[in-house]
């Protein structure tokens, strides 16, 4: 399976570099993940609890960090496995500059997914993990939104990270929500063209 | 031994009162806490319907529900349709159209089709397969069932 | 005069029981101090077995014993080979491989079982497959068919150079000859891929070894109890007649139930003779998905060489057929495409090369059809391509090559399944397609309404094909008919039965013979202590097998009713007749004696007998056809495509069958149904998917899509009936026929009704999503 995309931080590339190196708001970012620990330099061991539609269940596995440029870019190799089956991925980032203070992260790779949660979960792969990657981003955002201010403001803001009810149901309303989101669209689009055709007739009706 | 919630259920008319696990599966409490093996499991994720129960009158997929969940009501299995000297008049239908091949997902049709003909008493050939198109089966075809059904409304309308 | 039962379409003796729920299926056996089974399978479709630890599940309260490979110790080895391949075909290659009870260094398919515990539970099982801690060194799946035979393929079994399982050649004629003769030569590569057989029962067995009466009792869901038995009481070192196999009712069987040995046979059998104690599994449906084999998968380079008027001179293809990590079932799947591949028609010439290859996908054992709906879809589809190039309509063609009924017995040449050159018995092929034509008002579809309907810018077509089905191969069945002394009938036979109302149609034939009604018989199937020889339920062969032994038998025991009878009605033996369960003599209704009295009489308890008198009106009888009997048929269908959505509806479905004598015509239009049903979700629904790792990614009834009642049109079916020369009651079988031709009906159709695309489908199974990508090729004429 593949998988990529954008998006963009809320503060700069040194600070988005910290942070997305640091086990202890990895760790939170992502919510599910039971422990993550250093392992080596770039080596962290970790478990978490992952949920795709009906299969449920602890991944335990490795992540390491390779092919380092601080502050711009790096690979990551994720390898994980449990009751729900098992993952392999490698992935590489890249952290761009944008120069008004916000970040780009851009990200690509593919996974290879087996077990259970391949072969009972495999329409909802998709969207569950465009899902889970977005929220881990949007609340690693909040973290840096907080150390950022935090750094100029001198002290410490409270930084919650999202628990994991909060995190399953965003999920499942962003699953949902897409679905929502382009019916929403189709009427707005039905509506543009019921105008424009009104405008349309009226304007030829005047001309004749 | 986990922990042991007291049910009380009444199956056919019977009352149970029972402890079991939270995650003991209402069809295998049926099959076999109570022994009543009529209706049968072909998935256990809700597709195939052969463990469709009637609860309170409605026909539910038994897989999919919890044991708990039916404390203090009421569920009807096949077994309470007819008895082999007595068949219930749908059960004589599938019998006389040739409904029944290996009989698997038979008690899961049987218990989905008493709620719908309470309903629809005249069903089209359309309403029916309709209706039907919940429950799974490998043998039959559906069409011996489609007949069973339009037979069986006559039976139960005259 | 006495009732005639045989085509009779009398309703079953079975159903009040399974209709009220009493009937007994495996998973509904409940013996006191049972114990339930989990197997712990692969994630992975290959992979080195590094170290497996079971300590901490087997300490898990309620867990009675883990098992691995290594705990087997020397009862560990791989199941025997079940079909050894033909000595009769030259020059054959094959390589047995078969599937071992746990994974021991590798695993070589995705749920091959690595370890089994034992508990209290079910659900405590499952839960102590958890704490087993696994390591597996995942290596590079093959999976793809070509690439499995090319050299340097990761190899699924190590000690061969290749994943060649097998190379074999079959002639008849001289097609090379043939081919530079011809006007026309069409070359074709045509993809068929795997499809489950989905019953709605999954597996299950119940094992019980008593100590203290050194007994071994088995439910199994299996096809074929007395090979399993045979087979468990060898491999354990026990007397056949230690070991009962009872078949109880099955919940749909297929063919992968007649599969064994299965790991879970072997397993439950050998851990309750370690244990002492009844042990079930049953298997889930996600397990039925990895763990129950599949078939179809199949790639074919062919040809066909025919004249300018559409005669066809020789057919040529050379093909891979996907057997799974092992291949224990020999090459019958294969040897039926190849003697289905010239179908019903009159071929000279034929060459065909088959290369089985080994792949990390579930072992390919026959599904419903069996290799026969590959060959069918084969040459319907290289006909229908002819009859577009030589611009003659698809019925013509088929008329034009059809053998004639004044040919048979046909000998083909070839040898099949049944090890031996296949050749048909009988058949009105030209009858068989001219009626189906006529039921569905082919001329005037064509000439009127599609025009009309397209017209009308809708998109219908129409489809039809003629197939054959080889059916009743050997080696034998047997039976055993009884009188008892309250005149009620007993009888049983070796094979099984998974909804095919045995229970009534063979009391139908003991009926005819005796004189009795159908249901005052008492038929016991699948159950070893009941009758002790025998094969199984596959390959269509019960109404002709099973059914010709219960004739014989029953013919038998009246031969023995009339002769004790003439004695004690002082009659002779042509005077007398069997009616309404007594003995009389024609004529004269009151001089006569009840079939029970007379078995009373059979068996004294005092006084002599006299010498090679046999006690009890009883027989027991065999029979073995010289060859397979060939059922046939045709099917048309109408169908309208949406070529927006890919959206079908099937609007006539029309079947002509020729089973020759039918039992039961009830019965035999529900196998129909059943089978067109089953060959619907193989065209359009269903399909194995397996990704490049061997990951099964549908292994749900959710993804994969058994047709619904809302799926599958009304079936008209029609009969023809050219009786069977090798059988007293001139049956063919009919189990598989409405699966077999579906697939290439639905291509021929959908390539009609979407005419204007001018699309070329040479797939199955087809699907909304590979409809849309031919589609997108091609623009609208």
């Amino acid at each position: 399976m593949k998988i990529a995309g954008e998006y963009v931080f809320n503060g700069p590339r040194e600070q988005v570099w910290e942070l997305v190196r640091d086990p202890e708001v990895l760790a939170t970012a992502l919510p599910g993940t039971q422990s993550l620990n250093p392992v080596s330099e770039n080596e962290y061991e970790g478990e978490m609890h992952v949920r795709v539609g009906p299969v449920a269940g602890v991944f335990s596995g490795r992540v390491v960090a390779s092919d380092e440029v601080p502050p711009e870019s790096y690979t990551l190799t994720v390898e994980g496995k449990g009751a729900p089956g098992f993952a392999k991925g490698t992935g590489h980032v890249q952290l761009i500059d944008q120069g008004d203070g916000t970040t780009l992260m851009k990200y690509e790779g593919e996974v290879q997914i087996g077990g259970r949660i391949a072969s009972v979960g495999q329409r909802l792969m998709d969207s569950a993990s465009k899902s889970m990657i977005r929220q881990g981003l949007e609340a690693l955002n909040k973290a840096l939104e907080a150390r950022v201010a935090a750094k100029s403001g001198g002290q410490e803001v409270e930084y919650k990270p999202p628990s994991e009810a909060e995190f399953a149901a965003a999920v499942a309303k962003d699953m949902a929500g897409e679905v929502l989101l382009s019916s929403r669209l189709i009427w707005i689009a039905v509506a543009v063209v019921i105008v424009i055709v009104i405008v349309a007739v009226i304007l030829i009706g005047r001309g004749g | 031994m986990s922990d042991q919630f007291p049910v009380t259920v009444t199956v056919n008319g019977t009352q149970y009162e029972r402890a079991v696990e939270p995650r003991l599966l209402l069809s295998d409490f049926l099959r076999h806490d109570l022994g009543l093996t009529g209706t049968h499991v072909g998935c256990e994720h809700g597709v195939c319907g052969a463990c469709t129960v009637l609860f309170d009158g409605e026909p539910v997929r038994s897989c999919l529900m919890f044991a708990v969940q039916a404390d203090g009501h009421e569920i009807l299995t096949v077994e309470e349709l007819g008895t082999m000297d007595n068949l219930h008049p749908l059960q004589e239908a599938f019998r006389e159209a040739h409904a029944v091949q290996c009989g698997f997902c038979t008690p899961g049709f049987l218990m989905t089709l008493v709620p719908f003909l309470e309903e629809n008493p005249n069903p089209t050939e359309e309403e029916i397969r309709e209706a039907l198109s919940g429950n799974l089966c490998r043998c039959t075809g559906y069409q011996h069932i489609v007949d069973a059904v339009k037979l069986a409304a006559e039976k139960m309308g005259a | 005069m006495t009732e005639k039962y045989v085509g009779q379409r009398m309703t079953r003796t079975e159903d009040p029981r399974l209709l009220t729920g009493q009937a007994l299926f495996v998973d509904d056996v409940e013996i006191p101090g049972m114990l339930h089974a989990a197997f712990l399978r692969s994630d992975y479709a290959h992979a080195r077995l590094r170290s497996i630890d079971v300590s901490a599940a087997r300490n898990r309260p309620g867990v009675v014993a883990v098992y691995t490979a290594e705990d087997m110790e020397d009862a560990w080895k791989p199941c025997p080979p079940l079909v050894i391949p033909p000595p009769t075909v030259k020059g054959v290659l094959f390589h047995a491989r078969t599937q071992v009870p746990l994974v021991k260094d590798k695993v070589r398919l995705l749920g091959e079982p690595l370890a089994v515990v034992i508990a209290e539970s079910r659900y405590i099982a499952e839960d102590a497959l958890e704490d087993i801690v696994v390591d597996l060194e995942p290596l590079e799946a093959v999976v793809d068919l070509e690439k499995a035979l090319e050299p340097g393929a990761p190899l699924v079994h190590d000690d061969l150079d290749s994943n060649l399982a097998a190379h074999l050649i079959q002639k008849k004629g001289d097609y090379a000859a043939a081919r530079e003769k011809a006007d026309v030569v069409i070359k074709r590569r045509i993809v068929i891929d795997r499809c489950a057989a989905g019953a709605m029962e999954n597996r299950g067995i119940v094992a019980y070894w008593d100590e203290k009466s050194q007994q071994l009792t088995i439910w199994d869901t299996t096809q074929a109890p007395i090979p399993i038995r045979n087979g468990l009481a060898g491999m354990f070192g026990l007397s056949s007649h230690q070991v009962r196999v009872i078949a109880p009712f099955v919940g749909g069987g297929f063919g992968p139930k007649v599969m064994m040995f299965y790991p879970e046979e072997v397993l439950l059998t050998w851990a309750t003779l370690q244990l002492g104690r009844p042990i079930k599994w049953i298997e889930d449906r996600r397990e039925n998905f990895l763990a129950t084999t599949q078939e179809r998968g199949q790639v074919h380079d062919a040809e066909i060489a025919l004249t300018s008027d559409g005669r066809i001179l020789g057919v040529s293809h050379t093909f891979i057929h996907d057997t799974g990590a092992y291949d224990p079932y020999g090459l019958t799947i294969p040897l039926n495409t190849q003697s289905h591949a010239m179908s019903a028609y009159d071929v000279p010439n034929y060459y065909s090369e088959l290369k089985v290859a080994f792949t990390n996908k579930m072992i390919v054992t026959p599904v419903r059809g069996a290799g026969r709906p590959q060959g069918i879809f084969l040459m319907e589809r290289l006909l229908d391509v002819a009859a577009k190039e030589l611009g003659i309509d698809r019925v013509e063609i088929r008329k034009r090559n059809f053998i004639p009924p004044d040919a048979f017995p046909y000998n083909h040449e070839i040898i099949d399944q049944a090890f031996a050159a296949l050749v048909f018995d009988s058949g009105n092929y030209l009858a068989g397609l001219e009626k189906a034509a006529a039921m569905i008002g082919y001329d005037q579809f064509i000439k009127e309404e599609q025009p009309r309907l397209r017209a009308e810018g809708r998109h219908v077509g129409i489809g039809i094909v003629s197939f054959v089905e080889t059916t009743g191969v050997g080696p034998y069945e047997g039976a055993r008919i009884t009188v008892e002394t309250d005149g009620k009938i007993s009888a049983a036979t070796g094979v099984g039965t998974q909804g095919q109302g045995h229970f009534t149609s063979f009391a139908q034939v003991i009926a005819d013979q005796l004189g009795v009604s159908p249901r005052d018989i008492r038929l016991v199937t699948g159950d070893t202590s009941e009758f002790h020889w025998g094969t199984g339920t596959f390959a269509s062969r019960g109404s002709v097998v099973a059914a010709n032994a219960i004739h014989a038998a029953a013919k038998a025991v009246r031969t023995k009713i009339l002769k004790l009878a003439s004695k004690v009605l002082e009659a002779p033996e042509e005077e007398l007749e069997l009616v309404d369960n007594q003995v009389r003599v024609a004529d004269i209704p009151h001089q006569s004696i009840s079939l029970g009295e007379l078995a009373v009489m059979a068996n004294p308890l005092r006084g002599a007998v006299e010498p090679g008198t046999e006690p009890g009106l009883e027989a027991t009888a065999y029979y073995g056809p010289q060859y397979g009997a060939t059922a046939s048929g045709s099917h048309a269908m109408i169908i309208e495509v949406d070529p927006e959505t890919m959206m079908v509806e099937i609007k006539r479905y029309v079947t002509v069958e020729d089973c020759g004598t039918m039992l039961n015509p009830l019965i035999v239009e529900g196998q129909v149904h059943g089978g067109v049903a089953l060959g619907i979700g193989n065209s359009y629904y269903e399909q194995l998917i397996y990704d490049e790792n061997g990951q099964l990614l549908n292994a749900s009834l959710a993804d994969y899509l058994i047709p619904t009642a809302s799926e599958v049109p009304r079936i008209e079916v029609g009969h023809e009936e050219t009786r069977s020369p090798l059988n007293e009651l001139g049956s063919k079988g009919a189990g598989e026929a409405g699966c077999i031709p579906v697939p290439a009906l639905f291509a021929q159709a959908l390539e009609d009704a979407l005419a204007d695309y001018d699309i070329e489908i040479l797939e199955a199974p087809m699907s909304p999503n590979k409809l849309f990508a031919l589609l997108q090729g091609k623009e609208k004429e």
